[in-house]
């Protein structure tokens, strides 16, 4: 088999396996390989051929197929090498788990199969009284201790998709721009004044002038186009123009 | 033609009209009738759809006995309650249903483990469908949440109760060899005295 025909094998991308389990039955029936005789060397390079696959299209590996991938690595390692008995310890088959764990999955996989063929069925039988009721417009009496949290906050989740329009106010956002605020200051910190910020922002200033104006203080100081002074924390702030705040603009 | 007799008329009665699938119990009560009896009658009946080719019959699921509309008739049927009927589970949800089913009460993480993946959102969308529930925690550190499946599972797949579920042998054994061996393990140390 050349590398060719080996890559066109690999179209099957990781999404479509239920987790690195199915993706090694998978590799196990693809091979034909015995369940009970893994080849664990084998089955540890198709596994990780795979998940380089991925890695080069760029998919989201997720972490249990990173775990497998080390696992299986770790076990290829330790089949390779030679081991060391000592008398009386009896050396665990590294595959044992493995298998274990695969042949519980297929199981399951197989039942899972199984209901699937029952839901087939069952979702074109319609049963009365039964669980039809259940989708049917009315809604049944529930008695105490029928609901559980579950059902709770089902009820919140519908009944916030389905909420009716609430009552809304437009509140409209008033815009002080920094290059507004710079234009005002220019004739409020006028050559050789001082003036405080307090006296800048007037008397009781809502928020956004405060802020904006603070901004705009801060933006002033950043171009040397003013100085400022404060005695101490959360005192006054004092501003004065500089010479360059004419020479800049 | 099959002339019903009165028990099985009575019994098509009961079951029709119903507000709640009947169990076998309930129908030998209001019939004064034993469950042999019963049983017959609803052989009898279910014959008698048949020959005369109506698209009911009489099933058991969930432990009640209800009545049917036959296979054939899905498509037609199924325009009644359209978009609110939900759709068929994933495979995910399939899996983790399948051992939630055979290992109740389980927890997630060994759910997980069986499925060599992380199940939150197979067990999400069991819980929001009324497939399983949380019916405990272990006490074990962190107290995990324990699920079971629900009547709804049972109506579901129409299966008339748990020990209908198909038996596996290999999973009581396999279910089994791993308890055993997490004790060995994990509860008593390397094993090694």
């Amino acid at each position: 088999m050349n590398e060719k025909t080996v890559s066109t094998g690999y179209r099957i991308e990781l999404d479509a396996f239920e987790g690195p389990l199915d993706l090694l039955l998978y590799l196990l029936r693809r091979d034909e390989i015995d369940i009970y005789d893994i080849p664990v060397a084998h089955v540890a390079d198709q596994f990780l051929k795979y998940i380089r696959r991925a890695r080069e299209l760029d998919l989201d590996i997720a972490s249990e197929y990173l775990v497998m991938a080390a696992t299986l690595t770790k076990m290829k390692s330790k089949a390779l090498l030679p081991t060391h008995r000592f008398d009386g310890e009896e050396e665990a088959d590294p595959g044992a788990e493995l298998r274990r764990q695969l042949i519980l999955y297929r199981t399951f996989r197989m039942i899972a199969e199984e209901l699937q063929k029952s839901e087939e069925t069952w979702t074109e039988i319609y049963t009365s009284p039964g669980e039809r009721e259940r989708w049917s417009s009315d809604k049944t009496e529930i008695e105490p201790g029928q609901t559980s949290l579950l059902d709770l906050l089902k009820a919140l989740s519908r009944l916030s998709e389905g909420e009716p329009e609430l009552p809304s106010q437009r509140i409209q956002r008033t815009l002080l721009t920094i290059t507004e605020c710079i234009g005002t200051l220019e004739h409020r910190i006028l050559p050789g004044r001082t003036i405080s910020f307090r006296e800048i922002v007037g008397p009781e200033p809502e928020r956004l002038k405060i802020v904006s104006y603070f901004i705009t203080i801060l933006e002033l100081m950043r171009r040397g186009w003013i100085n400022c002074h404060q005695a101490y924390p959360f005192s006054e702030i004092e501003l004065q123009r500089t010479e360059r705040w004419s020479v800049d603009s | 033609m099959l002339i019903l007799d009165r028990l099985a008329r009575e019994v098509e009665a009961l079951i029709f009209a119903s507000e709640r699938p009947l169990s076998i119990e309930q129908l030998c009560e209001y019939t004064g009738s034993g469950e042999d009896s019963i049983h017959q009658a609803l052989d009898r009946l279910n014959k008698s759809f048949l020959d005369q080719q109506h698209a009911l019959m009489i099933v058991e699921v969930a432990g009640g006995f209800r009545i049917a509309t036959d296979r054939e008739f899905g498509d037609v049927v199924s325009q009644l309650f359209e978009g609110r009927k939900p759709g068929k589970l994933s495979r995910a949800a399939l899996e983790t249903m399948a051992v939630i089913a055979y290992s109740q009460p389980c927890t997630r993480i060994a759910i997980e483990s069986i499925r060599g993946v992380n199940c939150d959102s197979a067990i999400r969308t069991l819980l929001e469908r009324d497939m399983i529930k949380i019916s405990g925690r272990m006490e074990t550190p962190g107290r995990p949440l324990l699920y079971s499946t629900t009547r709804a599972f049972l109506e579901y797949f129409g299966l008339s109760n748990l020990d209908h579920l198909p038996r596996f042998d290999e999973i009581e054994e396999l279910l089994g060899m791993s308890s055993s061996e997490l004790e060995e393990r994990d509860l008593f140390g390397t094993g090694e005295e």
